[in-house]
Order: C-alpha cells, then structure tokens, then sequence
C-alpha cells in the first residue's frame, strides 16, 4: 500500500487524519487554557503566546491541507503528459503507471528501479571482464622443447622446455576495470539507497511527522523542531519525488531507456556480457576449457570467453554512464530536498543549518 | 497586485509551457490573495507582508519567461557563436555540438593510450611469464630467464588505472553535453519555471532552471576552454615533446633460458656462486640480454610517460574539472539568484 494506490486513502483518512485532528485539538485546548491562565494573571506575555500560537496553529493546519492537495494533484498529474507538453520523447509507461498515466511518484520509483538496474547490468559487463581476463591470466601453457609438427620431443624422455603465461599481461586492464567495479557497486547501492528512501516515504511513514509538527510548533522552545518535522514530510512528499520524475522523463538518454538499458558503444555490443552463465563452475569444465586450449591453442579459451572480442573501453563507458545516472543526478534531487527543508522551515519559523546533513550526502 | 494580473493576462498562450507556467501562476496568485486577505481580515500583517513578498516573486517568475522568450535567441547566438566553435562559419554547429566532438575527440585519443598500455603489458607480462625447464629422470633445473620483465607489471598497472579512469571522466562528460543538448533548454529550464512559481517547489524550479543554464553554457564552455589552452599549448615548438605521439617501441622479445650476460660465449647457464661472485655482474656492464631489454623498456617507457602527460593531465583531468567546478559553481549562483541556494559541495566532492 503506497501513496496513490487503492487502501492508501483509507490509511491515510483512518489514521493520519485523525492524528492531525486529535494534535489540533489538543494544542488548541493547551492554547485556550494558556490565554485563560492569562487573563486570568493579568499576565501579557501568555496572552500574547497564546494568540501568536493559535495563529501558527491554523498556519501549520492549513499547510497540512495544502500538502494534501499538493499529494493528490501528484496522483492525478501524468507526467507521459508533462514529457508532451515540453516536447519531450514519452518513455514507455512502466508497470505501476495506472490507465496510461503516470503519477509523480510511480514515474520517480521507475526511474530509479531502472537506475539501480543500468547501474547492475553495467556491474555485469565490468565483472564479466574482470573474471574472463582474470581467467585468461593465469592460463599456463607449457611447451616442450624440439617441436616438430605440434610434437615436442624434448618432452619424451623428460620433462623439458619453457612454461608462460600466453595471456598473462591483463593488469593494467584489470586495473582499469576493477576501479569501475567499485564505482558501479556505489552507482547501484546508491540507487538503491535513493529508492529505498522514496518506497520509505510513499509507504506513508513522514506523515507521521505531520501531527507531530503541529503540536510541536506550538510548544514553547519547540517551534524550530516542529518546522523541521513538517518540511521534511513536506521536501520529501513532493520535491523529492518530482526531481526524480523530472529524471525519469530523461530516461531516455540518462538509462538508455529506448536501448533496454544498455548503452550503444563501438565495438561489441555489451549486452552479450549479461551472461552469468558462461564461466566453468565444475572441474569438468575447466578441464575441457584446458583440454580445448592444449589442442587447439590459447585462443580457444579466449574465444570461449569473447566470441565476438572483448569490449572494455565499453565496459567503462558504461560504468561512467552509470555513475551520471545513479548517484550523481539522484543526488541533485537529494540536495534540492535538502535544500528545500532548510527553505520550508525558514519559512515556518526558525531557520535549521544543515550543512552537515549535506556534507554526508 | 492589479499590474501583476494584468500582465498575467497579456501572458501570450501560444506555446504550451507557457500556458502551464501562466496557469500555475493565476493559481498561485488566487492561494495569494486569500492568504493577504486572511491577514487584512484578521489584521495579521506576517500573512499580508508574506503575501506581498510571494507576489514579487511571482513577478519574478513572469519576468523570467519573458526573460526566457528573449533570451533564448541569445542563448543559441552563444552556443553557435564562431568564437566557441571549431570550424569557423559552420552554421550548423553549435557550442554543444563542439563541445562534445572534442570530448569524442579527446576520448579517442586516451582510448588509443589505453590500448597502447594494454599492448605493452600484455607483451610484456607475457614475455615475464616464460620459464625454462629441463628435467630428466627426476632430475633438473628450473630458470626464469625472463625474470626482470615483471618489474614492468606494477607501473603498467598503474598506468591502465589511471587512463581508464581517464576514459570514464570524459564519457560522463560527454553523456553530461548529451543531456544538455537534448534537454537543457527544451525542457529543465521551461519546467523550472514553472516549479518556481508555486511555494513548495521553488528549490525544484530554481534548481533546474540553474542546472539548464550552467549544463547549456558552462559545461561546454568549459570543454572549449581547456580545448582552446590545449591547442596553444601544443603550438608551442617546447610542447612537442609532450604530444601523444612517435612513442619509441619496445623490444620485449625474451629467451627464457638465455641468462647469458651481453657479450657472454661460455657456457648457457652462468655460474653464479659466492666464490665466483663478479661484482660487475650486477653493475650494469654484464648483464643479461633479457635484463638488458628489459631495463631498455622500462626507460622507454619513461621517456614516453611525459607524452601521456598531456592528454592524462589537460584532456582528461583538467577539462572536465573545470567543466563541473563552473557548473557546480553556475548552480550555486543562479539557484540563489532563483530564489532557494541550494548547497552543492556535495556534487563538487565528485570532481
């Protein structure tokens, strides 16, 4: 049960609703005996808290109202619709797109299932080529000395001639890959991490914050924290979710959309190296691998391994594609979040430094 | 409040973003007029001074797509403008276009460093890898004579790292100018106008219409820039030796039983025991052949590092940091300037 999805509302209007409600009232009721106990005192200062309380109540109340219309127009709003009007290529409609149209929150969940999977597939291509050169690396080849015809004589009475390597020298390649192998494990947990968050707040979790904000606003010392709750719940219900729709309107250059994720580089094509598969997981394997290579020399391993060559500047482009599309530009929509929290509850009372929440971002 | 409505009105309707960003405004105005008239009503004047500071943004925002209007002719006489592109009168090329043809070209270039490394430390791996054996009747000898070439592994190792990463930057870069072109203009900075308009997405909207300006702009002006340097540079008689050219070949071609030193007629295996320790063995005027090659790569080697320096430290290092540090510096300026800064560290800790 997420946001726009049947059951939500009844969460939604049985739970949070109430808990605004029941906040509300509570806080009108400490205001009320507050301006009472003034009155009462003859003591200005708690009138005068109370009447600046009571018009912060019905601004943080308000507020939630606003959001609420804010989250329904996201439901309604198809963003196949907004890629039209600004000219743009409508990515295909994903599979959480209701009747064709695509909300806010599923296109900005698409496109970050679809991130987290460009940067997996571009995780398989990098390690397909470090395990296939790894492979080809620590092939031994021996070769007996007086070849005559394939036939070393000098292996016939002993055991003579030199040993090497035949593909030993994939170093500086492996070099190069394996800090690609590392940067596609960052691409692909960092959008995971990213749709972890969006899934934690379309599960309906930061609307919690809401009632907790309007009763602590209006506490005395509380107002700074109780902004806090209400702009993240705020930052996070809608920025959030729509820069990371904005992305997915791009998906079709950003995730190679329109290419099934995969990019289109020279050389071989990249998605022949999706195969998990290819690599010998039994001895017998292996030694038909070592079997194959004796008789019919080191590039039938080779050949096993790259049938239509080997792609590594590829493998890296792909990579670096990757890293665009799953940390650098999820991570603009996170610090415009950010930033937008800092806005909101400027705007809602005290401003809140987080510049070290950005410096971990 | 009656100026600002009436040039809503005089809004032209003729394209459609626009008339979104009109709609979204005439909405954000109406939510304004209620909020000052709560604040008249129940003489709050935080409401009516909130209210009265929302419309001059809103103002703003109708100034910008007039701006925009304006300023997109401007935009694209940048972008196709003769100083920013590399065939002079070429009236199909625009500073984007140029931008990412030096990228491509500049990939090209690391890529073929890249493939050149590869061949060095496969040739020479390879060659390292040998060792002779003979072994009769359980009895034998074992020799690497090929030994000395595998201190050519590490800095090979080293040098693919670093190219490779090389290759990666400027891909993202290219991907970055890719972007730009395709959406830059035609979709962030509309979008983000009309995000500005409304309260809750102002942060939104300032951000893309800064990161459509510095991605349509900077990015490639940035390219250019470092591309523009490169070339004087290398015009410079000094500068040739750092070209990525006429790099000295590598005789990495190894026997490895021979460990004979230069010059050597005795026997195949050289006796090496204490008692017949030559110092001069080991002082460079009796080495092996194989040592001798392989010594005589890796200082060729080292005498090409400097024509890898050009294009490791200017194209591949230089170009596309100062193309992100000015767009993540456009970023902060101009989100600012849109109304919400939004703090981009976090994105210049990437460079």
């Amino acid at each position: 049960m997420m946001i726009c999805e049947a059951g939500f509302e009844s969460f939604f209007s049985g739970t949070i609703l109430p808990l605004v409600a029941f906040a509300s009232v509570g806080t009108s009721v400490i205001i009320a005996l507050a301006f009472m106990f003034g009155r009462a005192t003859s003591n200005p200062k708690v009138t005068v808290w109370a009447k600046t309380e009571i018009l912060q109540l019905v601004i943080s109340v308000a507020s939630i109202f606003i959001l609420i219309m804010t989250i329904n127009a996201f439901c309604v709003l198809n963003m196949a619709e907004i890629a039209g009007i600004f000219s743009q290529e409508i990515p295909d409609a994903p599979s959480c797109a209701s009747g064709g149209s695509v909300s806010v929150y599923c296109a900005a969940e698409t496109y970050l299932k679809d991130a987290a999977q460009y940067s997996h597939n571009a995780m398989s291509v990098v390690r397909y080529h470090l395990q296939g050169y790894t492979i080809l690396s620590f092939l031994n080849a021996f070769r007996c000395d007086f070849n005559t015809g394939g036939i070393g004589w000098g292996c016939l009475f002993g055991y003579s001639g030199a040993n090497q390597q035949p593909f030993g020298g994939y170093g500086a390649t492996i070099a190069a890959l394996n800090i690609f192998f590392n940067s596609t494990i960052i691409a692909f947990f960092t959008a995971m991490n990213f749709l972890f968050i969006l899934l934690f707040v379309q599960k309906g979790f930061v609307f919690i914050f809401l009632p907790l904000g309007v009763f602590l606003r209006a506490m005395p010392y509380m107002r700074g924290f109780g902004s806090l709750l209400i702009a993240v719940a705020m930052s996070f219900l809608t920025v959030y979710p729509l820069m990371l729709g904005v992305l997915w309107i791009m998906s079709d250059i950003l995730i190679d959309g329109n290419n099934n994720l995969t990019p289109i580089v020279s050389g071989p094509g990249l998605s022949q190296f999706y195969n998990e598969w290819i690599y010998p997981n039994e001895e017998s394997k292996a030694m038909a691998q070592s079997f194959g290579s004796a008789l019919s020399g080191p590039d039938y391993v080779e050949n096993t391994y790259f049938p239509q060559g080997e792609n590594a500047a590829g493998a890296i482009i792909f990579a670096a594609n990757a890293f665009v599309a799953a940390v650098f530009l999820p991570t603009v929509a996170l610090l415009t979040t950010i930033a937008s929290i800092a806005y909101l509850s400027r705007l809602y009372g005290e401003a809140i430094d987080l510049s070290k929440i950005t410096q971990l971002v | 409040m009656k100026l600002a409505l009436l040039i809503l009105l005089l809004m032209p309707l003729a394209f459609a973003w626009q008339g979104l960003a009109v709609a979204a405004m005439t909405t954000s105005v109406i939510i304004l007029a209620l909020i000052y008239m709560v604040g008249f009503g129940f003489g709050v004047n935080e409401l009516q001074m909130m209210a009265k500071e929302e419309m001059f943004q809103i103002i703003a925002v109708a100034v910008l797509i007039v701006a925009l209007t304006g300023t997109d002719g401007i935009l694209n006489a940048i972008s196709t403008s003769d100083a920013f592109i590399e065939t002079p009168g070429d009236t199909g090329a625009t500073m984007q276009s140029t931008a990412k043809d030096i990228a491509v070209r500049w990939r090209g270039e690391i890529t073929g460093l890249f493939t050149d490394i590869r061949n060095l430390d496969i040739a020479s791996s390879r060659e390292g890898s040998k060792g002779s054996q003979c072994n009769i009747a359980g009895m034998g000898y074992s020799v690497s004579g090929c030994g000395g070439y595998s201190m050519l592994a590490t800095p090979l190792s080293m040098a693919g790292g670093i190219v490779g990463f090389a290759i990666g930057e400027l891909s993202a870069i290219e991907r970055l100018i890719l972007v730009s072109e395709t959406y830059a203009l035609a979709f962030l900075l509309p979008f983000g106008i009309v995000l500005r308009t409304l309260k809750f997405t102002r942060g939104a909207g300032g951000l893309l219409i800064a990161l459509g300006i510095s991605l349509h702009i900077l990015l490639p002006a940035g390219i250019i820039f470092t591309d523009m340097l490169g070339q004087t540079f290398i015009a410079d008689e000094r500068a040739q030796e750092y070209l990525p050219q006429n790099y000295g070949t590598v005789d990495f071609d190894c026997n490895p039983g021979d460990t004979r030193p230069e010059g050597w007629a005795g026997n195949l295996i050289m006796p090496l025991s204490i008692a017949t320790f030559d110092p001069d063995l080991f002082s460079g005027q009796l080495m092996t052949n194989n040592e001798i090659n392989a010594i005589n790569g890796y200082t060729t080697m080292r005498e090409n590092i400097r024509k890898y320096l050009y294009s490791i430290l200017v194209l591949a290092t230089l170009g596309p940091v100062i193309s992100l540090m000015m767009v993540a510096g456009g970023i902060k300026a101009l989100t600012s300037i849109a109304g919400a800064e939004v703090d981009v560290s976090a994105i210049s800790r990437f460079v």
